[in-house]
């Protein structure tokens, strides 16, 4: 695979039809032929999987010192002096016999098939097939399209065989849930009975299936590849920042595709990230301005709206005015917005975390990895956050490939077993709360003890791989928020003591890095600088730091806060503690810039349509702080509007001038008080539309805090409130396909904590902790250790907010039998 | 004496036959290959042979096709196969008659018949929607209220198939026909054409 080998100058010889070539050392002949500018036709070949040389296809005369034979070019390194002729009769002569093998059974039912038009299969067989078949016998009949998972249809008659889709799910995503069945002629791919393909990474396989037998529900007989018209984004979905190609039709989105990009997602997406656009599609998107007016919320104008909301603004008190949200935004509409508040409003209570993020300098102030340092060979990553299969899929793919084929020892720091845990070597899942005494054991110099649950054997494992040769990355984030979030920037302060150590961040919301990176938090500037440091020139900069997303909840649920501006961000839904977010938003005049309606909306006093990604340009910034490019593909619903022009626009209302009339208005204020960004602007990023520009500098780091959680009695079951894929969030809960796929809430418990209950599956318990109890049913797993109730969050069945009191160090829970 | 020669070319004209005829009262009998307006077909059993793989739309070089596709209902089929066509529109506002889609359509779904005098008063109604296109239940062309059918003229719908072979090799030598028509059968093969052409009762439900 290309993508591993170092760029040496070393270099071998070949000669392709006539041409001498340099290779490189281990290449494989198919590589070095297709980088020499002769392709090779191919079906089961694919750059990022191993050669299996299925199809034959790749076959050409080769010479390698035994005279001219022919070889599948896919299976063969290249060597010194080897000879290849891939236009000579006798290759011809086998290419015209391997498709007209594979169309033996192909139905050909192109006109009615979605790959008609963008198929390898058709492709090839114009160009390389023998334009007549001799086979006149009864094709092999299948029973037409059967779902295998939710979103991907198989269709058996069309299947080459070329075992691309089987490869991905056992080597790549690590789900081997498809596979070939049967002998001979009458050999299949299908799933296992009864167990569907249901894996979040299955819209993978239809777009890597060189034929039309795997397809996507979404995208089924919606277009035909000749009138898509397409542009290079990045997706919103998580904060990996994959590439993607955004394909539409008549002003409609019709699919996502992942782009090969070398450092970050490899072509490879997450099904959360691929069919995500079914929600800007959506119906229920917001089209106009509202307006509450005697209860209901009414359509208004733009003019009225803006002067409303921008009066409502100015009209309050910077201190009792707080902005929550921000994450779902484009570097640009951040930065307008944070100079709307921290320029023009003079308020520093902005924060675009909703209580399940970290401290904003911790992040920034940590040195940074790349996906691409974190995955070198050889390299030891130490998981201490949410499970990455969860939250941030194609990247989980890149650490799955370093664990598994690149020799990455990976140590699992978690409350339980995560999606990485079968490819980690070390599994060390300290109770909730007690992370950072872990941390701190695993950096001690003294012999190590039993700490926070986990034995001594395992931490002097641990610490012997994490001494090793290669370089220690950590992924940091909240693997739960019912632990808080001090605990784990303590552990993370621990972990710095490790030489060399780089952090990659695991915060998942679409674009909060960008956010943080803009000063979305507070305390913060644009520019990865404070209040203090920073030098921006703003007229009614704040000089102290303003509150955070849980004390501004917390002030308006006091009265001590008036007006709440909510940007992308649905507090009920997403920030731990439910009851508290309720009763602020309650409490508060709520003016909310969103997508669509949601829980916190119902609460807001006017709302203002935005762009969702899609439909507005603009720049992202990933979890290692690489900035891409998100670009416009089609137009917005409605009188619906990019954000940072919305942002101008209170700023006019409310007396001020952001000074922004375009992006290239934006990054040119970017530069003037970012160092980090110097350099980067529209042309630029247009420049480096696929790798992008990672921002580099750090803030100066906190302090520890010291914090220790509460003693609990021996009945208490320590809680663990995780992310999963598929939850009821507002995107997924607006995408057809995906709405239905979050699991369910049930209590997950050790199956020895299970039998002691004396339940049955699935029986409901009662779950009570100091702040709330609620009813949910209960399963046994392997997953968790002893002592710990892990639950899913926001699946829109069961709120389990109400048992977390957020800033709590952990939480500790009573399991009771429901009928009591 | 000159004129007077003008007026015996004048004189002898009155009494030869008029080349001219009062259109549109009288209308000349078309050719057979005439491109008119499109209609689309429908098999034996009434199902229709569009399946809304956008070929036309995509061959079309006026762009005056709008296709899009769509599952078959489940038990009650449009069409045979999986997928039908759910819209089908044609813009005469920009059709210019080539016939492109007619060679494009795997399924002889789409064909031409010999009406051209149509006119519209506004956009809407130059666009025809699978409604207007639609033949009937006996594989008759609707007669639309600003179309000028007379009787015989819905005849010949039929398009010529196979120009090329579908490898697109264009030294194709296979069998040339014309396409099945309902209501009228199959019509004989011109002068150049294969000559063992299907015989005019053949069915075509098995073109898909």
């Amino acid at each position: 695979m290309t993508d591993t080998q170092p760029e040496t100058e070393a270099s071998v010889t070949i000669v392709v039809d006539g041409q001498e070539v340099a290779a490189r050392p281990g290449e494989l002949l198919i590589d070095a032929c297709e980088r020499a500018g002769t392709y090779i036709p191919r079906f089961c070949y694919h750059e990022r999987m191993k050669p299996v040389g299925m199809c034959r296809m790749c076959l050409v005369e080769v010479d390698t010192g035994r005279g001219m034979g022919l070889q599948p070019s896919c299976m063969i390194p290249v060597a010194e002096g080897m000879t290849v002729d891939t236009q000579s009769e006798i290759t011809k002569k086998a290419q015209d016999g391997i498709l007209e093998f594979l169309l033996i059974n192909h139905p050909l039912d192109c006109p009615v098939c979605d790959k008609g038009g963008e198929c390898p299969l058709q492709d090839q067989t114009m160009a390389y097939g023998p334009g007549e078949s001799r086979f006149v016998e009864e094709k092999r009949h299948y029973e037409k399209p059967i779902p295998i998972s939710d979103t991907v249809f198989l269709d058996r008659e069309r299947c080459i065989l070329c075992d691309r889709c089987t490869r991905f799910a056992k080597e790549v995503a690590g789900d081997p849930l498809i596979h070939f069945q049967g002998r001979g002629n009458q050999t299949e791919v299908n799933t296992f009975p009864d167990e569907p393909f249901s894996s979040y990474f299955s819209g993978n396989t239809v777009q890597i299936c060189p034929v039309g037998a795997l397809t996507a529900k979404p995208y089924r007989f919606k277009a035909r590849p000749w009138d898509l018209e397409e542009t290079e984004s990045t997706s919103v979905a998580d904060a990996v920042g994959s590439r993607i190609t955004v394909q539409s039709s008549r002003n409609q989105v019709l699919r996502y595709m992942g782009v090969d990009s070398d450092p970050v997602n490899w072509g490879w997406l997450s099904d959360k990230e691929r069919f995500s656009f079914e929600a800007f599609n959506s119906d229920e998107r917001i089209t106009e301005p509202m307006a509450r007016s005697g209860g209901d919320l009414e359509p208004v104008s733009w003019g009225a709206a803006i002067a409303a909301v921008g009066d409502a603004l100015k009209n309050t008190d910077p201190s009792r005015l707080g902005i929550i949200g921000g994450a779902r935004l484009t570097n640009e509409s951040q930065f307008a917005f944070t100079k709307l508040a921290k320029g023009v409003l003079g308020t520093d209570n902005v924060d675009a975390q909703l209580g399940d993020g970290l401290p904003a300098e911790l992040v920034l102030g940590l040195p940074r990895a790349t996906i691409d340092q974190a995955c070198a060979p050889g390299g030891t990553i130490i998981l201490m956050g949410p499970d990455p299969k969860e939250t941030l899929g194609a990247l989980f793919l890149r650490l799955k490939h370093a664990a598994v084929e690149d020799g990455a020892t990976i140590i699992e720091v978690t409350p339980h077993r995560t999606g990485l845990g079968q490819y980690a070597a070390h599994h060390l899942h300290p109770l909730p709360g007690e992370t950072a005494a872990l941390a701190a054991a695993l950096v001690a110099e003294t012999p190590a003890l039993d700490t926070a649950g986990v034995s001594a054997d395992a931490i002097t494992a641990a610490r012997a791989a994490i001494a090793g040769d290669g370089p220690v990355t950590v992924i940091l984030g909240r693997a739960s928020v019912a632990e808080s979030a001090a605990v784990i920037a303590d552990a993370a302060l621990s972990l710095t003591s490790i030489p060399g150590v780089r952090f990659l961040s695991a915060l998942s919301r679409s674009n909060v890095h960008g956010a943080l990176d803009m000063g979305m938090s507070p305390g913060l500037l644009p520019g990865r600088s404070t209040l203090a440091s920073g030098t921006a020139n703003w007229p009614n900069t704040p000089s102290t730091a303003g509150m955070s997303t849980a004390q501004m909840l917390q002030a308006a649920a006091d009265g001590s806060l008036d007006t709440i501006l909510l940007l992308g961000a649905d507090p009920i839904s997403d920030f731990p503690d439910t009851d508290l977010a309720e009763r602020a938003l309650a409490n508060a005049t709520v003016i909310a810039v969103d997508l669509f309606e949601t829980a916190s909306t119902d609460h807001a006093d006017a709302i203002l349509p935005a762009a969702a990604p899609q439909e507005a340009d603009g720049s992202f910034t990933n979890l290692e702080g690489r900035v891409t490019k998100i670009s416009r593909k089609v137009t917005p619903p409605g009188t619906a509007r990019p954000d940072w022009i919305i942002a101008a626009e209170l700023a006019m209302a409310a007396g001020g001038d952001l000074g922004i009339e375009s992006l290239d208005d934006v990054w040119a204020q970017i530069a003037a008080v970012s160092p980090a960004h110097a350099g980067i602007d529209t042309a630029s990023l247009d420049a480096n539309q696929r790798d992008g520009v990672v921002v580099e500098g750090t803030l100066d780091l906190p302090a520890a805090s010291g914090v220790s959680p509460a003693v609990a009695d021996a009945y208490a079951y320590r809680l663990v409130v995780s992310r999963r894929m598929y939850d009821a969030g507002t995107i997924l809960a607006n995408s057809p396909s995906s709405a239905h796929l979050a699991s369910g809430t049930a209590l997950h418990l050790h199956p020895v904590d299970f039998d002691a209950l004396g339940l049955d599956r699935g029986a409901e318990v009662t779950v009570s902790s100091a702040t709330g109890s609620v009813s949910l049913p209960v399963e046994p797993s392997g997953d968790v250790p002893r002592g710990v109730a892990a639950v899913p969050a926001n699946q829109g069945d069961i709120v389990v907010g109400t048992l977390i009191a957020v800033g709590d160090v952990a939480t500790n829970v009573r399991v009771e039998r429901g009928d009591s | 004496m000159g004129y007077l020669q003008g007026f015996a070319v004048t004189f002898k004209k009155l009494t030869e036959d008029r080349v001219t005829t009062e259109y549109p009262e009288q209308k000349r009998p078309k050719a057979d290959r005439l491109h008119g307006r499109h209609v689309l077909n429908r098999y034996e059993d009434g199902m229709e042979k569009c399946i809304g793989c956008e070929l036309c739309a995509g061959v079309c070089p006026a762009n005056c096709i709008y296709v899009r596709g769509k599952d078959n209902p489940d038990g009650d089929p449009v069409s045979p196969g999986e997928r039908y066509g759910f819209i089908y529109e044609i813009n005469y506002l920009r059709c210019i008659h080539c016939d492109m889609c007619v060679e494009a359509c795997p399924t002889e779904a789409i064909t031409e018949s010999k009406l051209f005098e149509f006119s519209f008063t506004n956009r809407a109604d130059a666009i025809y929607t699978k409604n207007e296109l639609l033949v009937d239940d006996d594989g008759m062309p609707q007669h639309l209220p600003w179309e000028d059918w007379r009787p015989g003229e819905d005849e010949m719908t039929s398009g010529w198939m196979r120009a090329t072979a579908s490898s697109g090799n264009a030294a194709y030598e296979g069998k040339v026909a014309w396409s099945g028509e309902l209501g009228y059968g199959v019509r004989a093969p011109e002068i150049g054409q294969s000559q063992d052409a299907p015989p005019a009762d053949t069915s075509d439900s098995g073109a898909h």
